[in-house]
């Protein structure tokens, strides 16, 4: 109970502090929070309980898991901690740690352990975590001295979960501010993280710069994934032990909210998960019903709909009844033969249409991937996966997911495709990079038994590109075709339907791949004429009818007063 | 003022403060004898009668069938608890329905008086009534034809059997285990005694602790991306794969089952589940394929450790966990 007043009292008078001496950025020093060594026995207890299996006996990020996850688990060594509310370089507030711990670290391996750990343990396993730290000492209140920075307040006074409504004029304010930086060196364009191939850690491990437009994986989430308060802190605190540094004297005050608010507007809004902290998938594809032919260029604006939910957001007139664009969750696989711990994309976005003149499906299939392979060994590839024999399959029966089973096989659609003159250390490019694409029709009887078709080809790859950190390749197919083990795609039927991802750059092949498990998709009819007319017909049945009946109440009255009837009589 | 229109008013206001200010009170998350849901429902029942009473409203026979009609939908739909499926509670009213219905019939007069204001609309008697309710109604039929045109189209939904009935016996890298009676070969101690030691650090004091860290070790390298660092089935590929990765904290899942049931599942994963269980889909792999014998029981040895729980023995007693 005291240690909570005091926290409320420290709270109270930074506040006055930041009252008093009215300018924008307040900055108050403080000691680092020192080990509180009468819970160190009970953080042990927790330490190699729970957390030793990732960060390592003496807590130098290499315990048994270590070496199968990317991003790797943190090395508490050398007091390097992320997220912070403290200047580069220091060490973290006992507060900034227990929050860390609490809602885990979105995008990696840690989790949240706030629901499954007692506040009291949480503390306890934090301070234990402090000693771990051999090259700094959280109880050296002279050489260690923090400053916690002054972040502001939220200018727009915007609430979660979806933080909507800043004006547009602040976020264009905002990438003023972004391009002035230089923040595209490393996150990109437009700011898929792909800017710089070639970044490491302090402990020399690969890293990359964040994807702004998945913030459900920013480290620093604190499972509020669109607060623009996440991004606001990185800016002034940059990541320790990261290339990220703070640009806190770059970018001052409100500014900070601006480009955080740029930073936050990439990111589409979806509904989230609040178990695993990650975007619900839309399990039904809806591929829709199109007047005509169907556009081949992926530009149309046929083609165009937003990534954010249109519950969330409503979508704009003009591009109202396109395809809406699906959110699909991608894992590594790990199941079979050469397993995958890394993927490098955790979803795709699948947007569909088809035509009954053409009598032929589009899939657009989009990904982000901040680096594409220049080794012709090793392309990067992209497939949907279908049953073959969908006509056979019984009820919810479907072939094994990981490229069928010897009983129900599957047919595979597989682009693979290289980027033209294009290297991953390039400046961002406007226009993006022409793909050469080469189509593979493969028959899948297990992730060891794959067969080429050796019938003709029918998938085609009609568009594709890479811009801007962002892979997008358009699939067509005849809804009917001959081979005997092409998928024969119905209408107003769900069909099963995967996706698989290969990173070349990432050395990736056959099954060593992200996937997905299995999805529906459907091809919708066109909408009904009836729709257009039963409507009023109805109601107009319905008027006539309620004509009769105010004939019939009048006449039954007027029988009544005539006499003609008598009422039924009440007992006396 | 119409005391017809005193009653409607205790009626609606009652409910509007009954339900966003008392319903509150009378649902705590831990409900007890006095403080539930269906107290509650009897007191306000009780206020809507002692009201009517005290103010000797007696409103008319239509007006008392709405409010019982509307005393019913409001107790299926937000007091009933856990909440029923649609099609039950469009039985349900239905049912109340018929009952209001035969309270308004059950003589000529209430019968009577019960028709009057209906009547009055239909000839035109109450013009303004007459006039809202002639143009709302095709309205309200035009939209919901069109709703019920308007093709809608949801994922199916597919069920599965979570613990199939497992074989009698399983073969394991050439070894055949009969699962009755196969048991870990390294549950060499009771459990209970190890729940404060320490993986690594005292791995070389028990040899019990030693198990469970390689236990721990094989986990943490290759399931808890599926079954999470919790052992909760939240782990950071979980929300990909449908079925769900398996939550070893609930009580429902190794917690109720033998030593010899995890084995078979973790040696045979997804492909060896049979058709109830999704195979094509299930994400676990045939751990035979990348796991030896001992290192499987190992992972079960762990799992039951970190858990706390105890696998279901087919001896004198049943599991108990923390």
């Amino acid at each position: 109970m005291t240690k909570n007043n005091n926290y409320i009292k420290r709270l109270i008078f930074s506040f006055l502090a930041v009252a008093l001496i009215a300018i924008p950025t307040t900055v108050f020093s403080a000691a680092p929070d020192a080990v509180k060594t009468d819970q160190l026995e009970k953080g042990k207890k927790v330490y190699f309980k729970r957390c030793v299996w990732c960060h390592g006996i003496e807590g130098g990020g290499d315990g048994p898991a270590a070496d199968r996850l990317f991003t790797r688990p943190r090395n508490f060594i050398q007091g390097t901690f992320k997220i912070r509310t403290t200047d580069s370089g220091e060490l973290p507030m006992e507060a900034d740690l227990i929050k860390t711990v609490k809602n885990g670290l979105q995008g990696s391996a840690m989790p949240a352990w706030g629901e499954f750990l007692a506040e009291d343990e949480i503390i306890a396993v934090v301070n234990f975590v402090k000693t771990l730290a051999q090259d700094r000492d959280f109880n050296d209140a002279e050489d260690e001295e923090v400053f916690v920075q002054d972040f502001g307040t939220n200018p727009w006074g915007t609430t979660g979960p979806y933080h909507l409504g800043i004006p547009q004029a602040d976020i264009d304010a905002g990438k003023e501010i972004f391009i002035k930086n230089k923040c595209f060196e490393c996150h990109g364009g437009e700011g898929r993280g792909d800017g710089n191939p070639t970044m490491k850690d302090d402990w020399g491990f690969p890293i990359v710069a964040a994807d702004w437009q998945q913030c459900w994986n920013f480290r620093g989430a604190r499972r509020d994934y669109f607060n623009p308060f996440n991004v606001v802190r990185t800016i002034a605190t940059g990541l320790n032990g990261t290339p990220m540094p703070n640009f806190k004297d770059q970018i001052k005050g409100e500014d900070r909210w601006k480009v955080a608010a740029f930073v936050n507007s990439l990111c589409p809004r979806k509904k989230m998960d609040k178990l695993t902290a990650k975007p619900i998938p839309d399990f039904l594809i809806q591929s829709v019903y199109t007047e005509g032919p169907v556009s081949p260029k992926i530009d149309d604006p046929s083609w165009q709909s937003p990534d954010t939910d249109d519950r969330i957001v409503p979508v704009s007139e003009e591009i109202a009844a396109n395809p809406k664009r699906h959110y699909i969750a991608m894992a590594g696989q790990i199941t079979r033969g050469k397993r995958n711990f890394d993927p490098k994309t955790d979803n795709l976005w699948i947007t569909s249409r088809w035509s009954a003149e053409e009598n032929a499906v589009y899939y657009l299939v989009e990904y982000h991937l901040r680096f594409m392979s220049d080794d012709p060994e090793y392309p990067d590839a992209v497939a949907i996966q279908w049953p073959a024999k969908l006509q056979d399959l019984f009820g919810a029966e479907k072939p094994y997911f990981i490229m069928g089973d010897s009983k129900k096989p599957v047919d595979i659609w597989k682009a693979n495709f290289m980027p033209k003159d294009y290297s991953a250390t390039n400046a961002p490019k406007d226009g993006g990079y022409q793909l050469d694409v080469s189509v593979e029709e493969m028959t899948g009887h297990g992730f060891d038994a794959l067969s080429a078709k050796e019938s003709e080809a029918k998938v085609e790859v009609v568009d594709s590109i890479f811009k801007q950190g962002r892979v997008k390749v358009l699939f067509k197919r005849s809804l009917v075709t001959e081979g005997e083990f092409d998928v024969q795609i119905p209408t107003e039927t769900f069909i099963p339907v995967a996706f698989l991802q290969w990173a070349g750059r990432d050395k990736e092949k056959d099954e060593h791949m992200a996937i997905s498990t299995w999805y529906y998709t459907i091809l919708k009819p066109a909408l009904p004429q009836s729709l257009y007319y039963m409507p009023p017909i109805i109601a107009a049945i319905f008027v006539c009818f309620q004509g009769w009946l105010v004939w019939m109440t009048k006449r039954t009255r007027k029988m009544y007063d005539e006499g003609k009837m008598r009422r039924d009589e009440l007992p006396k | 003022m119409n005391k017809g229109l005193i009653s409607f008013l205790v009626f609606v206001v009652g409910l509007a403060v009954f339900h966003n200010a008392i319903f509150p009170i009378f649902t705590p998350s831990e409900p007890g004898w006095i403080l539930n849901r269906y107290v509650y429902f009897l007191v306000f029942v009780a206020y809507l009668i002692i009201t009517n009473l005290i103010l000797r409203l007696k409103p008319p026979v239509a007006m008392t069938a709405l409010f019982v009609w509307s005393l019913g939908f409001y107790f299926y739909k937000s007091i009933l608890f856990p909440p029923i499926p649609w099609t039950l509670f469009i039985t349900y009213m239905v049912m109340w329905s018929i009952g209001v219905f035969l309270y308004v019939s059950q003589d000529p007069e209430t019968f009577r008086e019960f028709r009057k204001p209906i009547v009055k609309t239909i000839v035109g008697e109450y013009k303004f009534a007459q006039i809202i309710v002639m143009i709302a109604m095709p309205i309200l039929v035009g939209f919901a034809t069109y709703n019920s045109i308007y093709p809608a189209y949801q994922e199916p939904v597919e069920l599965r059997t979570v613990h199939p009935a497992p074989p009698a016996t399983t073969k394991v890298h050439g070894k055949t285990y009969p699962l009755e009676s196969t048991d870990n070969p390294f549950r060499i101690d009771e459990q209970d005694n190890y729940k404060d030691s320490f993986p690594f650090l005292d791995a070389d004091k028990h040899e019990y602790m030693k198990y469970v860290t390689e236990g721990g070790t094989i986990f943490f390298q290759n399931c808890h991306y599926c079954h999470g660092d919790q052992l909760n089935g939240l782990g950071m590929f979980s929300h990909v794969f449908n079925p769900t990765p398996a939550n070893f904290i609930d009580p429902g899942t190794i917690a109720m089952l033998q030593e010899a049931f995890l084995f078979w599942r973790v040696a045979k994963g997804g492909p060896g589940l049979p058709n109830e269980s999704t195979p094509w889909s299930s994400a676990m792999p045939p751990w035979e394929e990348h796991l030896k014998t001992e290192e499987i029981w190992k992972v079960i040895l762990f799992e039951y450790w970190y858990t706390g729980w105890h696998p279901r023995t087919f001896g004198t007693e049943g599991a108990e966990g923390e």
